[in-house]
């Protein structure tokens, strides 16, 4: 047998996570395992309040002060120092208030997606490379906002706002895609046509996908995953197509009166 | 029903009373300030004649002197500006070190007292130290300008930085954005337009109050002001009276122009 094949270890692998915002309060996240694996797409799902948002910030390398073992894209986080620029440059983050530079055009917050990228000093003079304007452009596109290109985002709607924030997401071209809550304000259509976006651009590229929502039935349509949350540890995690009711049930508090056929 | 309609009455009242008090204190103190300045309002109604002598000889100024006036404006027009220039760069420093978001409290809370102590010095004894220090003309305006802005400048400045929304730097962060790089594409279009109409406005008070630096020796046209008025030369008075109005007429106007401009 390969020994690198044994060796292997996957995309995302998370053990023994303990965290809390204060240090010594309340367990935000506790862990055992979790592991991801390359080109993955999952749905994280539980009440609000349960910890999503902090775990996928965690696989962001944006969380500090966390206990345990986490290993993103063959790289050993640590949690008093944030990671460097290349790696921060291949996971994208579509962040559930969308995050947008409120006085900038569609055009350059999509730009902002190629910081990490370019040429960090040419970027500055407004310099970017041809590389950067097709993806740049592409994922305007992708999420068919061509026409407001130009616009000030401060004067777009909430959906097409979300939008911006997938397209600016979707330039960093990153190894693995995480949105928060994708489709909270869209109208169904929309969050079908951004759900449907987020998938294929996954496929296209290869890339994990990882989407917290709380809409179970509707993201099931687009994950093979789906990990439930509740107050911080995995309640359940199972294919997407074999969530029960009476896992829902227990995540949301519902009295299940009829068990499941 | 009935105790709610007779809380809503009585807390009424208390406002009308505390009205009352907040308007007597304010009558009591301007009574006061009469008084106690012993003010003979019958000089005002003797002294009819001689304000119209005084206009008399204002009229028709006297336009000789009108190259001299002209050059001190712009004289005062130039300590304001390169004071004001000094300022921004002064208080771009301070602004992003006073800001609560940017440094912790032992930075910023002393440097927000600091600013607020400069603000609270007048433009006319600094200028008075600075011409202790440098000596006569337009360096001590300058320098004083540059003093007595910074004071208001910097603390709008680190307000405009506080008023960035964490969140929006975050993403920058998650794109692998460098620190420079978030300045330049996250803090700086967020802030642009704030950070011009605010200097803008300063500098349209650094120019008022240049004014009167002359009076002290710190340059421009103030030295003028004093000069004229102390020797009774008012039709030359008259004629820096009307080249001051235009001056900060036409500030006004190009400063409304710059700001409709911005959005
Ligand atoms: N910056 C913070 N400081 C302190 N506590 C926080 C902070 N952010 C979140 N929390 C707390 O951590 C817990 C988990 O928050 P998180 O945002 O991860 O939940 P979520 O599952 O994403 O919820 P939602 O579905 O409402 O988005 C919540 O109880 C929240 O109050
Ligand atoms: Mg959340």
């Amino acid at each position: 047998m390969n020994p690198i094949m044994s060796a292997h270890s996957s995309q995302i692998d998370i053990s023994d996570l303990t965290f809390s915002y204060s240090g010594q309060g309340a367990r935000i996240l506790d862990i055992r395992h979790l592991s991801i694996e390359t080109g993955e797409r999952v749905a994280f799902i539980g009440a609000t309040g349960t910890g999503k948002t902090t775990l996928l910030r965690l696989i962001d390398g944006r969380l500090l002060g966390w206990a345990g073992m986490v290993e993103v894209l063959g790289r050993t986080l640590s949690p008093r120092r944030a990671a460097p620029r290349s790696w921060n440059a291949n996971i994208g983050f579509v962040f559930q208030e969308y995050a947008l530079i409120e006085r900038s055009t569609v055009y350059e917050n999509v730009r902002n997606g190629r910081l990490g990228r370019t040429h960090p000093a040419l970027s500055l003079f407004g310099i970017f490379n041809d590389r950067d304007e097709t993806a740049i452009t592409e994922a305007i596109n992708d999420v068919g906002l061509a026409d407001l290109a130009d616009q000030r985002v401060d004067q777009l709607s909430g959906g097409q706002r979300q939008r911006v924030a997938v397209a600016r997401c979707l330039s960093q071209e990153p190894s693995i895609l995480i949105a928060d809550e994708p489709v909270s304000s869209l109208d169904p259509t929309s969050a079908e046509k951004v759900l449907d976006l987020l998938r294929a651009c996954a496929v296209a590229r290869g890339a994990t996908l990882l989407i917290s929502s709380h809409q179970p039935k509707l993201v099931a349509k687009y994950v093979d995953r789906i990990i439930g949350l509740k107050q911080g540890m995995v309640a359940f995690d199972t294919a997407a197509d074999a969530v029960t009711a009476e896992e829902l049930g227990s995540l949301y508090g519902w009295h299940v009166t009829q068990p499941a056929a | 029903m009935q105790t709610e309609q007779s809380t809503s009455v009585r807390r009424h009242r208390t406002s009308d009373w505390s009205g009352f008090m907040v308007s007597a204190s304010v009558g009591a103190l301007v009574l006061w300030a009469y008084v106690a300045s012993d003010i003979d309002t019958g000089r005002l109604a003797e002294s009819g004649g001689r304000i119209g002598a005084f206009l008399d000889r204002m009229f028709p100024p006297d336009w000789s002197v009108l190259p001299t006036v002209v050059e001190s404006s712009l004289e005062t027009f130039r300590i304001a500006l390169l004071g004001t220039a000094v300022s921004i760069v002064l208080s771009l420093i301070l602004g992003v070190l006073a800001a609560r978001t940017v440094t912790p409290p032992f930075i910023h809370l002393p440097l927000k007292w600091l600013l607020a102590a400069i603000r609270a010095i007048p433009l006319i004894l600094v200028a008075m130290l600075m011409v202790g220090a440098v000596g006569l003309g337009p360096l001590p305006g300058i320098l004083a300008i540059a003093f007595h802005s910074t004071g208001m400048l910097a603390k709008f400045y680190a307000e405009a930085i506080e008023g960035i929304p964490s969140g929006s730097l975050a993403a920058l962060d998650s794109a692998g954005a460098t620190w420079v790089q978030k300045l330049r594409f996250g803090a700086w279009p967020l802030v642009a337009p704030d950070l011009v109409r605010d200097t803008l406005f300063r500098f349209e008070l650094n120019l008022r109050e240049a004014l009167v630096l002359g009076l002290v020796g710190a340059g421009g046209i103030g030295f003028y002001i004093q000069t004229y008025v102390r020797t009774f030369q008012y039709d030359k008075a008259a004629t820096l009276t009307i080249v001051i109005i235009v001056f900060v007429v036409l500030i006004e106007l190009l400063n409304h122009v710059v700001r409709a401009a911005l959005k």
